[in-house]
């Protein structure tokens, strides 16, 4: 057992000094699992010291995760010295001193070709894309995995890199099916049960698609592809891939193309005995059950880009930086994380305008509605989703290699305060007029 | 990335941002002063008093009380990310914990949006125990399963194979303890003016791992995740006051009884007063989240030791999660100066439903400042009442009979749909609408059941636009 957790280990890579208690989490088994063997504390070390991954010490000094102190319920002392924490700035959660705008009942939202638009114009569209990049991969893995060369694995590698912007520009709206159908969790659950799909692999299971279909969502999708296709660091190289890769690839791509086809599909057609969401979307206000106003779906719009921009300025940004720790950065098996925080800023900015531009439709959006009520708001909007994608372009890359660069963190630091900044607007400012 | 928060870092985030925190909360006191803009607060319905937001998206369940110090505002940050943390097996780098043996990988897993969640596999927890001690259902002592950490009571004895709740997930090498099919039955009724409905109730069929089905064997029930939010309020309702809205005896004649269920209190070491789940079976929000941690996620923790006595997270993560369900918002009602819902509000109280679902309440004290003292509007008095055959589960749970269930919460109930489309109502998800929800009430609810069931179309609608405001 001992002998099989270290080999585990090592196929998942090293990790840095802040997961300690995860490690020696990792190291047991529970409840009722009848092999279990800790691992002494000495092998932990032996662990621990091949890290190669974030060097940096972890200014927090955060390794208790898996322990039983209780230092979140310490209380408020002892929260001096913030010297070197540096993530976490961004005057973003600071309310600015902001006159609120009461619009007469005229101006009120009650454009419904927004709402159409924002499913026409927008999400169809992506998600049409979304599914042409996923058959797209599945047709080169299915290459690559019957003739695996060096051509046809950059082939795959970049298909699943385009499929990832185009997933990642699709999660302003990950509202509706997504949610409630369970298929944002099918395509994207993160993190990846490493553990899990190395068991798999390690197996001698034949992978049918009903084996498939019994997998745990953390063992398929885009990060079980990815890790698969570019291993844990991006330094895989053709002569690493076994059989059994391969089997696993080709056996996941497939499902990875259906379920984005039923997202798609969700929208448009309806699957699982449900009506198509855009009907319910689009007759907000008019007979739908699930938004029974027009300002609802105006809201939900809206909680769509606070939602992304929270999640990529105080998460994917935010969380990583502070805790200097890449293991917790979304795309790092591919190195492709700053791609996913660049295409979610291009989602949120696709949402207000309700505009697909990588498919080049254009619609009305919920700028269209701000710039009649509050137009120099809608300027301030567009001017900070400018200069927030600068400084996310600007942040040096990769991101799994700069991430605990002391000379990379002004940029990261610059990038998450523009995200929260605008993440701000919507939330103080364009929330509370399309609610009224 | 789905569920893109660890836990790793909070203690990083926390401590990080408590600066910023306090500035704004400077700013904040100062903007409060300054804008004492007349009649812009006061129009919104107060239903989670200081905590109540505004907001009709499918995120309502998921913000934090607009009430809360910058300290306890970045303690709900923290909350938030332990809440929508996804865990894995280990060994891993990130959220390690997972099983081997567990029914959703987080918290969100089933609590959707924060809100209720589907009768389906990955949501539900299917609860069980032996109607008797049956040496029958006897396993070998090496079957792998989880006996739920949770006190053992005389009148639900754990299934062999299964324990108190069955897990329908297994990580790499665990099959799962059971396979739950369900099936609908339908059956047909009438309103007073002739109109006529159709209810469904399910029927389980459990089969064990080894393969022997369950169900006449065994008392079963399907439980949906509940709604998360405003439960920090429910928590800080003075247990003299439920206790004072009991009436065992039925001494008003009203045919409304209702009764405190009284539970095992883990970090007490005692029975105290149930206020949390579809039976009232749990005590503290602290609780009910360790529990849920060890039973519904495999994720062992300081409040449910396992045998060896390894635990995958520590109390800090549990009080996280808790305080994060403790902070949420109320959402506000909509739609109050309607006519049609003004007019369903005085029909709902007419049919006595105000009798359970008791429509004001007041909290105390509270370890968080924000829930004190604050008056709210949760619909309910977090007691038990017989509800009639039709909707037992005959499965006792505590002092709980078969048919006693806790009046829920009706705040929100309005957002169900937004929240997660074409969800049910009822402990097992049974009812398509509310409509069927209210059918389906009988025992000490008959009576109001009938007077909504003799009621026209126009109040029938009237009342139900008035749930919708919720």
């Amino acid at each position: 057992m001992v002998n099989k957790t270290l080999k585990l280990w090592a196929r998942i890579g090293t990790c840095a000094l802040v997961n300690i208690g995860a490690m020696s989490s990792a190291l047991s088994e529970s409840v009722t699992a009848e092999d279990t063997l800790a691992l002494p504390s000495e092998q932990v070390s032996t662990l621990l010291s091949q890290n190669d991954a974030c060097i940096a010490v972890p200014v927090e000094g955060g390794g208790e995760g898996g322990g039983e102190g209780d230092p979140m319920a310490s209380g408020e002392g002892g929260e001096g010295g913030e010297g070197g924490e540096g993530g976490e700035g961004g005057e973003g959660g600071e309310a600015a001193f902001t006159t609120r705008v009461y619009l007469p009942p005229s101006q009120r939202f009650q454009d419904r070709q927004i709402l159409t638009d924002f499913v026409d114009q927008l999400i169809v569209p992506n998600y049409e894309q979304l599914t042409d990049l996923t058959g797209s991969l599945a047709d080169a893995i299915a290459t690559f995995t019957a003739n695996p060369t060096e051509a046809n694995l950059e082939a795959a590698r970049a298909v699943w890199l385009s499929a990832r912007n185009s997933w990642e520009q699709s999660e302003a709206f990950a509202f509706g099916p997504a949610a409630f159908l369970g298929l944002d969790a099918e395509l994207d659950d993160w993190p990846l049960n490493e553990a899990d799909v190395i068991a798999v692999l390690e197996s001698g299971d034949t992978l049918t698609p009903e084996y498939v279909d019994g997998l745990l969502t953390s063992q398929k999708g885009f990060h079980a592809i990815g890790y698969l296709l570019f291993g844990t660091d991006s330094d895989k190289t053709l002569s690493d891939f076994t059989t059994r890769d391969l089997e696993y690839l080709a056996a996941v791509a497939p499902v990875l193309d259906q379920t984005a086809n039923d997202l798609l599909a969700s929208w448009t057609e309806g699957i699982q005995g449900y009506p198509p969401f855009r009907s319910e979307f689009v007759n907000a206000g008019a007979g739908s059950e699930i938004y029974p106003t027009v300002q609802t779906a105006a809201e939900e719009i809206t909680q769509g880009i606070i939602g992304i921009l929270d999640e990529l300025g105080n998460i994917k940004i935010g969380e990583a930086v502070a805790a200097q720790n890449p293991f917790l950065l979304e795309s790092r098996f591919s190195h492709s994380s700053l791609a996913n925080f660049k295409d979610n800023l291009i989602s949120a900015r696709n949402a207000y305008l309700g505009d697909y531009a990588a498919a080049g439709t254009e619609g009305e959006g919920l700028a269209d509605f701000v710039a009649a009520v509050e137009p120099e708001l809608d300027a301030e909007i567009r001017a900070k989703l400018d200069v927030a994608m600068a400084d996310i372009e600007a942040i040096p890359g990769p991101l799994e290699k700069t991430l605990c660069d002391r000379a990379a963190q002004p940029e990261i630091i610059a990038a998450q305060e523009s995200v929260l900044e605008l993440l701000d607007l919507f939330q103080q400012r364009v929330l509370p007029l399309v609610q009224q | 990335m789905t569920f893109w928060p660890q836990l790793q870092s909070v203690l990083a985030r926390w401590r990080g941002r408590l600066g910023l925190g306090l500035s704004a909360a400077i700013a904040g006191i100062v903007l409060s002063t300054m804008l004492h803009l007349p009649g812009a607060a006061q129009s919104i319905p107060q239903a989670g008093g200081e905590t109540t937001i505004r907001n009709r998206s499918s995120q309502a369940f998921t913000l934090p009380a607009p009430n809360l110090n910058a300290f306890w505002d970045d303690r709900h940050a923290a909350g938030d990310l332990a809440f929508e943390a996804a865990f894995v097996t280990p060994p891993a780098n990130v959220n390690p914990g997972l099983g081997p043996l567990f029914n959703g990988s987080s918290c969100v897993a089933c609590h959707i949006n924060n809100g209720r969640g589907l009768p389906e596999k990955g949501q539900r927890v299917v609860r069980v125990s032996q109607l008797a001690d049956d040496d029958s259902l006897a396993l070998p002592p090496d079957y792998v399963y989880t006996l739920e950490a949770v006190a053992a009571t005389a009148n639900t004895p754990p299934v062999p194979g299964l324990g108190t709740q069955v897990q329908e997930q297994g990580v790499y090498g665990y099959a799962p303890e059971a396979i739950v099919e369900v099936t609908w039955q339908t059956q047909d009724g009438q309103y007073a003016d002739g109109t006529s409905y159709s209810l469904r109730s399910p029927r389980l069929l459990i089969t064990r791992r080894d393969g022997t089905p369950l169900t006449e064997a065994i008392s079963a029930s399907n439980r949906i995740p509940l709604p998360v939010f405003g439960l920090g309020l429910l928590e800080a309702v003075p247990e003299a006051d439920i206790v004072a809205l009991a009436d065992p005896g039925d001494r008003d004649g009203d045919g409304v009884s209702g009764r405190p269920n009284y539970v095992w209190n883990v970090e007490q070491q005692a029975d105290t007063l149930g206020r949390f789940g579809w039976k009232a079976n749990t005590p503290t929000l602290r609780q009910q989240s360790a529990s849920a941690y060890a039973n519904d996620m495999g994720v062992t923790n300081p409040m449910f030791p396992v045998a060896d006595g390894y635990q995958d997270i520590g109390d800090d993560i549990i009080d996280l999660s808790t305080i994060y369900v403790q902070t949420l918002a109320v959402p506000a009602r909509t739609a109050v100066d309607d006519p049609q819902v003004q007019r369903g509000e005085r029909l709902f109280a007419d049919a006595n439903c105000t009798a359970c679902h008791t429509p004001q309440l007041r909290t105390g004290s509270h370890k968080i400042p924000a829930l004190v003292n604050q008056t709210i509007h949760p619909y309910t008095d977090l007691l038990l009442h017989d509800m009639g055959s039709d909707l037992a589960d005959n499965r006792p749970d505590f002092q709980a009979s078969g048919s006693e269930w806790r009046t829920p919460p009706l705040w929100g109930v309005g957002l169900a749909q937004t929240v997660l489309p074409y969800s049910g109502y009822l402990h097992d998800g049974r009812a398509r609408s509310l409509e069927e929800a209210i059918l389906w009430h009988g025992g000490e609810a008959e009576a109001s059941k009938e007077t909504f069931r003799q009621m026209d179309a126009r109040d029938r609608a009237a009342l139900v636009q008035f749930l919708k405001s919720l």
